[in-house]
């Protein structure tokens, strides 16, 4: 809700994301901000800030599909590590620019994606989540199994830095600049999907599909659109990882990181772009605190050794997924919302 | 060739069988709560490490360890009904699904801190020396698995379509609120599942582990069992059995014949082939209820 003195006069206002100058003013601080964070910060937080915005990538192409479109999704790194490789087959051994080779990988996982979006239009909630356990299981096997020539197997793949009039991505300072132009495009793509029509069908199958059938929404493409477009995301987010890591291995995309992806839209809030956000940046510095403990927790239980920091890991995942579906069912952004409209309303509670 | 072949199949049965106690975990979970739990593996594990802790770690005989180990697995599942699935009842399928993932996660962390990441050896339940038949060789705790599963499978699938406690169950599957305005207590029935499973996931441990070593690895097969519970249809136990035995059978002759044609384990994957062909072909299984969907 807006506060008070602010209302719409006409259709585009109402619609309208940003709506007061101070929030104009807020996000301008707030790119701005982005843009200048490499001078502010070290080199620690520099490599984790990259990851946070490739994940960002590919977390809101999970929050579109999950989220918005309702539609189960626990494969979501297989399809970012089919980003991710065809990005670093078409940038070693097609010698592809990275303008080119990241939509490329976007759509080759788009293609994917889709491919098992397709079982959608038969089954859905837990069926469907398991589809996306086989294609998450089928995506190592492939990988794997395929010839390695091909896409290098137990290997991986090397590939060179991206490129642009001269400019070599190869520090985390100039990565940093490429992803971060990427998301803030990604970002804004995605809030002009769930805004547009295919958002609200996709709104209306994940709140009813068999009523918004009837209301002559098409529920098979619509569901196929939102794997595609998830899958696309995804995609990207893997491409820029390639970039990020210049190695591609098929252990970086796993079922456990799919679970990571998923625990971030629950963070955050299901139905939320910027909740996907807030869940990435919250889940991600979480992981980094456990890490950069992690040395200090294994000297005060030397039992567990090596293995601990992969236990609290694993306790602290399960823990935050359980337990936000128990006590906060809707994520961080509806406590937030709940926030600002008590403000807003105050002193007149309701 | 021939005795290799019968050998292949027989295996294949048995440990299909075996695939067809754990997808009763599943089931057993499914008909008395509506609850999917992919963490079916991990209490697989967990019973197994609760049966390690008693019989191996205390050295009590194996009479009184399994027992006690059967207690504590009912305590457990009885304490995650209490955690997380009372507080449950009547959300999304999402929320389901993705609470028993993190119990999966959970208890793998769990595992790990309280048993630690070594490699443990598994109490001999049964004895180990093979029970031949003519040529054919068949491993006696699978062959002991098996009869015991098919039992406990008969009589489950009794309790559940012919007693009057196992028809009220099979209604919270149904519905929660439906099965709540009926009356019927959906937390105990929840609770009931959850004992039940922790039960089934310590009987297969101790099938699937006798004799073997036991980490926390050994959880896979939980995803194994996956497709078998998927083909039989989820609200169907005796079908379980059946849908076992042929995906055993598949997975075994795939194996032994496909593998080394192609150079790839490609047995490994074909729980999830499987899987996928249900999927798009038939997804409610062989005896899966057909739900009709109303606005």
């Amino acid at each position: 809700m807006d506060p008070a003195g602010v209302f719409a006069v006409s259709f585009a206002r109402d619609e309208a994301l940003i709506r007061t100058r101070g929030q104009w003013i807020a996000l301008a601080l707030f790119i701005l901000l982005l843009f200048l964070l490499p001078y502010l910060v070290g080199a620690r937080v520099m490599a984790v800030a990259n990851v946070m915005l490739i994940t960002a990538v590919v977390v809101i192409g999970l929050q579109i599909n999950t989220g918005y479109a309702g539609q189960i999704n626990l494969g979501q790194a297989a399809f970012m590590g089919v980003g991710a490789y065809t990005t670093g087959i078409l940038a070693s051994k097609l010698g592809l620019p990275f303008w080119l080779t990241i939509p490329l990988g976007g759509a080759a996982s788009a293609l994917f994606g889709f491919i098992f979006g397709l079982s959608a239009l038969r089954i859905k909630g837990f069926y469907l989540a398991l589809t996306t356990i086989a294609a998450q299981s089928l995506f190592h096997f492939l990988v794997l199994n395929l010839p390695t020539s091909w896409v290098g197997g137990s290997n991986g793949i090397s590939l060179e830095p991206a490129q642009l009039f001269g400019i070599v991505f190869d520090t985390d300072r100039s990565l940093y600049y490429l992803c971060l132009v990427v998301a803030i495009i990604m970002t804004y793509g995605a809030f002009g999907i769930v805004r547009g029509r295919h958002g609200r069908a996709f709104i209306a199958v994940r709140d009813d599909d068999v009523a918004s059938g009837m209301m002559g929404i098409n529920v098979v493409k619509t569901k196929a659109v939102a794997f595609l477009i998830g899958a696309f995301y995804a995609g990207v987010g893997g491409a820029l990882w390639a970039y990020y890591v210049r190695f591609v291995a098929v252990d970086q995309f796993t079922l456990f990181h799919s679970i990571w992806f998923i625990a971030m839209i629950i963070v955050g809030g299901m139905g939320s772009i910027v909740g996907a956000l807030v869940g990435v940046v919250i889940i991600k510095a979480a992981q980094e605190t456990l890490v950069t403990l992690g040395p200090g927790l294994v000297q005060m239980f030397p039992a567990l050794g090596g293995e601990l920091v992969f236990a609290t890991m694993n306790i602290f995942l399960g823990g935050v997924i359980a337990a936000f579906l128990i006590f906060e069912p809707r994520g961080l952004m509806h406590r937030w919302s709940i926030i600002k409209r008590s403000y807003r309303l105050w002193p007149f509670p309701y | 060739m021939m005795i290799d072949f019968l050998t292949y199949l027989i295996t294949g049965t048995l440990v299909g069988l075996l695939y067809a106690l754990i997808a009763m975990g599943f089931v057993v979970i499914y008909r008395a709560s509506k609850v999917f739990n992919l963490a079916q593996g991990e209490l697989v594990v967990f019973g197994g490490f609760i049966v390690w802790w008693m019989v191996v770690n205390t050295g009590l005989p194996l009479w009184i360890g399994i027992p006690l180990a059967f207690a504590a697995a009912a305590v457990f599942g009885f304490l995650i009904e209490r955690i997380f699935f009372s507080k449950l009842v009547g959300e999304s399928v999402f929320a389901m699904v993705m609470v028993t993932i993190g119990l999966l996660i959970l208890l793998r962390g769990l595992i790990l801190v309280l048993f630690g990441p070594q490699v443990r050896p598994f109490p001999i339940v049964f004895p180990l020396q093979p029970i031949f038949i003519g040529d054919i060789l068949i491993p006696r705790a699978l062959l002991y698995g098996g009869i015991i599963t098919i039992v406990v499978g008969l009589a489950l699938s009794y309790f559940f379509n012919r007693t009057r406690p196992g028809l009220r169950m099979t209604a919270v599957a149904e519905d929660h609120q439906v099965a709540v305005s009926l009356g019927i207590s959906v937390k105990r029935s929840i609770a009931f599942a959850w004992v039940l499973g922790a039960l089934l996931s310590t009987l297969g441990a101790i099938i699937y582990l006798s004799g073997k070593s036991l980490n926390f690895l050994a959880s896979e097969i939980g995803m194994a069992a996956l497709p078998v519970a998927l083909l039989a249809g989820f609200e169907s136990i005796g079908g379980v059995l059946l849908a076992g035995v042929i995906v055993g059978i598949i997975q075994g002759l795939v194996t032994a014949y496909v593998d080394p044609a192609v150079g790839a384990a490609f047995g490994t994957v074909v729980p999830f082939v499987i899987m996928l062909a249900i999927l798009f072909i038939r997804p409610t299984g062989m005896f899966g209820w057909k739900t009709i969907e109303r606005v």
